[in-house]
């Protein structure tokens, strides 16, 4: 039996259900009363075996709860973003996950292992790029590959080419000392990609890369997954989420707030295409046609473009409404929701 | 206990000493030793005449082991004192503690990695002014200089302990900066705090110079590990009375070879076993 917290689609309240993985349980809001269906995210509810399975975690840092009570599972073979503002616990639940703190409950299980009981053996199959990485200041990328290499017993001789994939060839001799902030981001993922782990944990991957590398990270990880690992990584950058990513779990203050794929998380929560309109002379107002349209939820004019939030199968009755008010449409655009909508609509909700 | 991998321990080890044999300070003091003691033998055998221009070993030895006990702990410290801090404020720690690694080989590699440089710096710079002792004066006393030697490792290594101790529990590097401060400062915060209680049992200053000092007063060493290794140190030389400002002062029958070692030890051990709890239970 797992408890979960979701946000009513219709007055945002936050309820908390209990049911057991995979149970589809029907809901009704306490405050307004409003029904519907959730499904406890569990074991049955993915795609493929289990690669990653937290349960219950907490973590309390004296009196503040950084992680309440958060469950979800990282799919075998998938990209699974974890998705949250600076703050949420993001970076608490990584940790946790390679055992670099101690939980205050709860439990972490990767492979089907037990990170509390057999952690050291379940690291051999990880990689992981932390948030703030650095290294050895009098070290050179070469002895610090070396050195992240026996600790993994891994042989040495894949050091060259780990250096060559990041593009650190030029500075291989240099000390890590004289390194730029993304020189040492990159060195930091050529120490994840040790012995080819079957598990990716990123944490904020892309942060201080310039743009170039930026692409180069996304396409690397998208390689990782290509060859069947499991990636893990948190972002707060949405666009980055949204276009790797299988599934994302978003957090906020140390709570799940949703977990799904993209397209599910936009369904759930009801967001709406937004088409954008091009009339000549509109001159910034709103057309009285549409405030007493059905299916018409928000309607804005800039200049002369109209804004018009509805769902997709009202846009011809939108269009023709126009018309039939004589108004000339030069150009349609519809804009599908994105992450970022959802993720504004779940913050939003959640304070 | 779990199965250690002595491995692991050998890989952390190289990595600090290859990390921190480069360290600039390290280096410097290093050199300073070597200027010291070719300093030190220049003045005792100026001291003791007899036309020589370097003293012997023992002469240059009292007269260093002062200051040694200060700089040798100072590499220590340097060395140690955010080790473990500093390490999970940059973020390096992270990456470490996320390999197939325990936090016990963490340590112990840590203690043995950085306890190299100090053996490699105690020997290049002892060793050295020993060889131009040696080669000026002769190799009188050298036994008593081979011990020195060792028990200048020995602080070192307890200083280490204490140093790694105040790493492990530390938050932040700037915290164990101040940790780092008061082992340095003990002896003198502790010689403090002892000759306050030696005055308030009726003790005074002129009772000092004459030589009347307590032997609780004196067997007190124990709780200062500096003042510890120079008295063994004038153990090792076969040295039971000091003399110094016309005051001469027998070293207690307490303070045996045997007592200093056993104290040694326990310097060494107990902060060592301190520093593997907080670490164990520290979130990195």
């Amino acid at each position: 039996m797992i408890s979960k917290t979701a946000m009513c689609p219709g007055c945002k309240t936050h309820v908390t259900i209990q049911g057991n993985p995979g149970e589809k349980i029907l809901v009704t809001c306490p405050k307004c009363n409003l029904k519907g269906y959730f499904t406890i995210p569990g074991v049955k509810t993915e795609s493929g075996p289990v690669s990653i399975e937290i349960c219950g975690l907490t973590k309390t840092y004296k009196d503040v709860k950084a992680v309440e009570n958060l469950s979800f599972n990282v799919c075998k073979g998938e990209v699974f973003g974890f998705l949250g503002p600076n703050g949420a616990g993001k970076t608490t639940t990584i940790k946790a996950m390679l055992g670099l703190i101690h939980v205050t409950s709860g439990d972490i299980k990767i492979n089907g292992f037990d990170m509390k009981k057999n952690g050291i053996d379940v690291k051999r199959n990880i990689g992981y790029l932390p948030e703030r990485v650095s290294f050895y200041d009098n070290l050179t990328p070469v002895q610090t590959l070396n050195f992240f290499c026996e600790l993994k017993g891994v042989d040495k001789s894949v050091v060259p080419s780990l250096i060559k994939e990041v593009g650190l060839e030029e500075a291989m001799n240099r000390k890590v000392g004289t390194f730029s902030k993304g020189m040492v981001q990159l060195l930091g993922i050529a120490q994840a990609l040790i012995g080819n782990p079957s598990i990716y944990i990123l944490d904020e991957p892309t942060v201080g890369l310039d743009a170039r590398w930026v692409r180069i990270v996304r396409e690397k990880i998208k390689m990782l997954n290509e060859r069947g690992a499991t990636v893990i990584f948190s972002s707060h950058i949405l666009s980055e989420v949204e276009a790797l990513c299988d599934r994302v779990a978003i957090i906020n203050r140390g709570k799940l707030i949703a977990e799904d794929t993209v397209a599910n998380l936009n369904k759930y929560l009801h967001i709406k295409p937004r088409i954008e309109i091009s009339i000549e002379g509109l001159d910034g107002k709103v057309p009285k046609v549409l405030e007493n349209l059905d299916g018409v939820e928000t309607a804005d004019a800039k200049g002369d473009t109209l804004f018009v939030t509805c769902e997709s199968h009202v846009r011809s009755h939108v269009i023709a409404a126009l018309e039939e008010a004589g108004f000339k449409v030069a150009n349609i655009k519809t804009i599908e929701p994105s992450l970022e909508d959802a993720f504004v609509k779940l913050i939003e909700g959640d304070t | 206990m779990e199965k250690l991998n002595p491995k692991a321990i050998y890989t952390i080890a190289k990595k600090e000493f290859l990390d921190n044999i480069r360290n600039k300070w390290v280096i410097l003091l290093t050199f300073l030793f070597v200027i010291l003691i070719v300093v030190f033998s220049y003045v005792a055998g100026g001291q003791s005449g007899g036309g020589k221009t370097f003293g012997n070993m023992q002469n240059t030895v009292i007269g260093l082991v002062s200051i040694s006990s200060i700089l040798i702990p100072l590499i220590a410290i340097i060395l140690g004192f955010s080790t473990i801090s500093g390490e999970a404020e940059s973020g390096a720690l992270y990456v470490v503690l996320s390999y197939p690694v325990r936090r016990l080989e963490v340590l112990l590699g840590k203690l043995l990695g950085l306890g190299s440089v100090i053996i490699v710096s105690t020997f290049l710079g002892f060793g050295l002014g020993g060889i131009v002792i040696a080669a000026t004066v002769g190799t009188e006393a050298w036994a008593g200089y081979i011990a020195f030697i060792l028990l200048s490792i020995f602080l070192g290594f307890i200083y280490l302990s204490l140093s790694i101790c105040i790493s492990a529990y530390c938050k932040r590097r700037i915290t164990s900066i101040g940790g780092g401060l008061l082992v340095f400062f003990w002896n003198m915060i502790y010689g403090t705090i002892l000759m306050a209680i030696l005055f308030a049992t009726g003790s005074n200053i002129g009772n000092l110079m004459k030589g009347n000092i307590p032997e609780w007063f004196y067997n007190s060493v124990i709780f200062s590990p500096s003042d510890l290794h120079q008295t063994a140190v004038q153990r090792a030389f076969g040295i039971s009375t000091i003399e110094a400002m016309r005051i001469k002062v027998t070293i207690p029958e307490f303070l045996s070879m045997s007592t200093l070692l056993v104290v040694h030890i326990i310097w060494f051990v107990v902060p060592l076993i301190l520093a593997y709890f907080f670490f164990k239970r520290r979130d990195i």
